[in-house]
């Protein structure tokens, strides 16, 4: 009977707190939660990340805020674990009933969020950090997660193309066995056969293990002429020296964490002169001089360092949708992130004075296309953003940039590739 | 085709394996207790080594093989000194612990707690990173067709077969050998015939000592040591030296193959994902089957 009771009051106390159309209209100030890694592993990092976040905050409420309202911003610690974070993120969407969301940067967090807060209450979700390409892809985020660097797709994509562009033919991939490397396999396997390479042979493996023959045996089982190398430095240079040993060719494509000197001095940089590799490129530009500037005017020291620019750009989206979207909703917001970047809009960008001409455009009802601290911002189908990216090689055994694949030329390679 | 290749691999693998196993069967056998400090050895063995090539370099390629003289010169103080090292850990914990009668399950923490302070020693001295002990990169022979090993590999299990046949030689003619089998067979009996005890626990751990240096040199070769070496072959040692039967050297050897052979094969059958989970896969097959494993006596 007891338990009876305590159910219809939870009912009742459900109905009488569940929001009403009503209460989502602008009632100031307007809210925007955001859950980071204030203390724990990433603690030292996310340090400038939460700084940048606060003084696009303020970017915002000195350029007119959101539809009249200032912006109120309410940040939680997740502590880089993924139940703190949840959370969190609960008491910011439930009790604190924020408009839109923030955060976070450990995928293993920001997962959980998506898919048990923020897509269930159809809460608008930015991230600065995390790169898993799943929560974009499999449809836990129903449409309402972005994020605001580039994902594993874009290295595994400018990989193909600069593969194809050295002609090298009968690829052999071995990866390592972790959401990053099958992600990686899949988009190549994905973008290299419209480009004109072609894949024989996949092979993942585990890593931390005293030797890699069985796997290389297995590559080179299908006589491969080139070979793409997804993983950590210590393992690949196992891998690559058995790969060599037992007559692979020198034809290697890496992926970015093989740009380290380790990597290349483990295996013998005489061995390295027909690899090449790929890493995320730096922007440049003069709405990324911009923050970098107002950065440091205000905290005196320089931006520098993960996610601190991508962070800055994920509030500046949300300020800006929540002023082109009709109404204060999830699914209005939603719709509107995707307007923040419009075809023939007029370039606005960083700091509040641009902030308040993006508003005065809204409002005369024209399109805007928001250049940010890293560059245009222009999200995908899938919520997801390309970045420019560099492609690298070894020389003597140094590692030297090749050249920049700049973001047009990715956006062109990914027209190619999903068609 | 592949298959002989992956064969071979299995076998390289393999030995290097039984070699530890070896020192992990004495020690269920005569030590009685599962001494999960063992892998470690095989890092400081492969670490002792790097010393003293660091001061000698690993000499010029001699034949076909990549390194010269002073790389076996190495490995066999590097033997000498693991094995003093593995009866110095047993004087510091082990043995104060048989003394006071202690449990063997807390003769089993206490390797845990050792194998923790022998691999954080290995980081402090040498850091994370990985060493080389020679930069020199072979390319394979195709010694049957379709089967192409290094000249280090064929080195390594020739130099293996050689310490496995000296090795029952020694335990079947020597005093000593003599004295460890019989307190494998029964601790109170050998006693009771007037073998010392403390002389034989000293000479096995020697013994695992001198072995575990050696495959952890085996493993430094091919290609790179860091300090996680031996730890990662842990489960690999036990299963090989349960499959086998503990405390037959045979059983060790037979065992280490199988297993190297079991996660080559792995990846060729089933897909590298599961390589790993070969060794358990192994070891719950014969739990399951044949608990005294495959040479052992049902007691």
């Amino acid at each position: 009977m007891r338990k009876w009771i305590a159910l219809s009051a939870v009912l009742v106390a459900a109905a009488v707190l569940a929001p009403s159309d009503a209460a989502a209209q602008a009632s100031c100030p307007v809210k925007i939660g955001g859950v980071l890694p204030l203390t724990g592993s990433m603690g030292p990092i996310t340090k400038k990340i939460a700084e940048s976040a606060q003084l696009a905050v303020e970017h915002i409420n000195a350029g007119g805020g959101v539809k009249g309202c200032p912006v109120q911003f309410i940040l939680r610690d997740d502590q880089g674990q993924p139940t703190v974070g949840v959370d969190a993120a609960k008491y910011l969407v439930e009790v604190e009933r924020v408009q839109a969301f923030t955060g976070t940067i450990s995928s293993g967090v920001t997962g959980p969020i998506i898919s048990s807060i923020t897509a269930p209450s159809k809460v608008v979700q930015i991230s600065c950090c995390s790169t898993a390409t799943p929560f974009t892809l499999d449809g836990r985020s129903q449409g309402y997660f972005f994020r605001t660097l580039p994902t594993s797709k874009t290295q595994a994509v400018a990989t193909a193309s600069e593969m194809a562009r050295r002609g090298l033919k009968r690829t052999a991939i071995i990866y390592v066995n972790t959401d990053f490397g099958q992600d990686m396999t899949r988009f190549v396997k994905l973008a290299l056969p419209k480009l004109g390479g072609d894949i024989v042979a996949e092979v993942p493996y585990t890593d931390n293990q005293p030797s890699y023959r069985a796997e290389v045996t297995k590559a080179l089982a299908e006589k491969p002429e080139s070979l793409l190398l997804i993983g950590f430095p210590k393992d690949a240079v196992t891998i690559v020296r058995e790969w060599l040993s037992l007559g692979g060719t020198q034809k290697i494509a890496l992926n970015n964490s093989m740009r380290v000197k380790d990597f290349v001095d483990g295996v013998g940089g005489r061995f390295l002169n027909e690899s090449f590799g790929m890493d995320n490129a730096q922007v440049a530009g003069p709405t990324v001089d911009a923050f970098n500037k107002a950065f440091e005017d205000k905290y005196k020291y320089d931006s520098k360092g993960p996610g601190v620019h991508t962070q800055y750009d994920a509030m500046m989206v949300l300020g800006l949708a929540m002023n082109i979207a009709k109404d204060l909703t999830g699914p209005s917001i939603k719709d509107a992130v995707r307007q923040v970047h419009a075809a023939g809009g007029a370039t606005v960008g960083t700091g509040p004075e641009e902030y308040k001409k993006a508003l005065e455009l809204i409002k005369a009802g024209k399109p805007i296309k928001y250049h940010g601290a890293t560059g245009p911002i222009e999200f995908d189908a899938n919520g997801d953003v390309t970045g420019p990216a560099l492609v690298w090689k070894i020389v003597n055994g140094e590692i030297v940039t090749d050249h920049v694949i700049s973001i047009d030329q990715m956006q062109a390679l990914f027209k190619k590739i999903d068609g | 085709m592949m298959l002989a290749q992956s064969i071979a691999d299995g076998i390289l693998t393999g030995a290097i394996i039984a070699l530890g196993a070896i020192g992990v069967s004495f020690g269920l056998q005569i030590l009685k207790f599962a001494n999960f400090a063992h892998s470690e050895l095989l890092t400081w063995g492969a670490y002792l080594a790097l010393v003293f090539v660091a001061f000698a370099g690993p000499g010029t390629p001699t034949a076909e093989l990549s390194f010269g003289w002073q790389m076996m010169a190495a490995m066999a103080l590097a033997a000498l000194l693991t094995g003093c090292l593995a009866w110095l850990v047993d004087l510091l914990i082990f043995r104060r612990l048989r003394r006071t009668g202690a449990h063997p399950m807390s003769l089993v923490f206490a390797a845990f707690g050792a194998a923790l302070i022998m691999r954080h020693v290995v980081v402090m001295i040498w850091g994370h990173g990985t060493h080389f002990y020679t930069r020199e990169l072979q390319i394979a022979l195709e010694v049957l067709p379709g089967v192409r090993m290094l000249p280090d590999q064929i080195f390594i299990l020739g130099l293996t077969l050689a310490i496995v046949v000296a090795l029952h030689l020694y335990l079947t003619y020597s005093r000593t050998g003599i004295a460890m089998r019989a307190m494998a067979e029964s601790p109170s009996l050998a006693r009771a015939c007037g073998i010392e005890v403390e002389s034989v626990i000293r000479w096995t751990w020697i013994l695992s000592g001198a072995l575990a240096a050696t495959a952890g040199v085996f493993l430094g070769l091919t290609p790179q040591l860091h300090p996680e070496m031996g730890f990662s072959l842990l489960l690999a040692l036990f299963a090989a030296s349960i499959l086998g039967g503990t405390g037959s050297l045979a059983g060790a050897v037979v065992g280490g193959l199988l297993v190297g052979l079991a996660e080559n094969l792995s990846v060729l059958f089933i897909g590298s994902g599961y390589k790993t989970a070969m060794p358990f896969l192994v070891l719950l097959l014969v739990l399951f089957f044949r608990p005294q494993g495959l040479f052992g006596e049902k007691t």
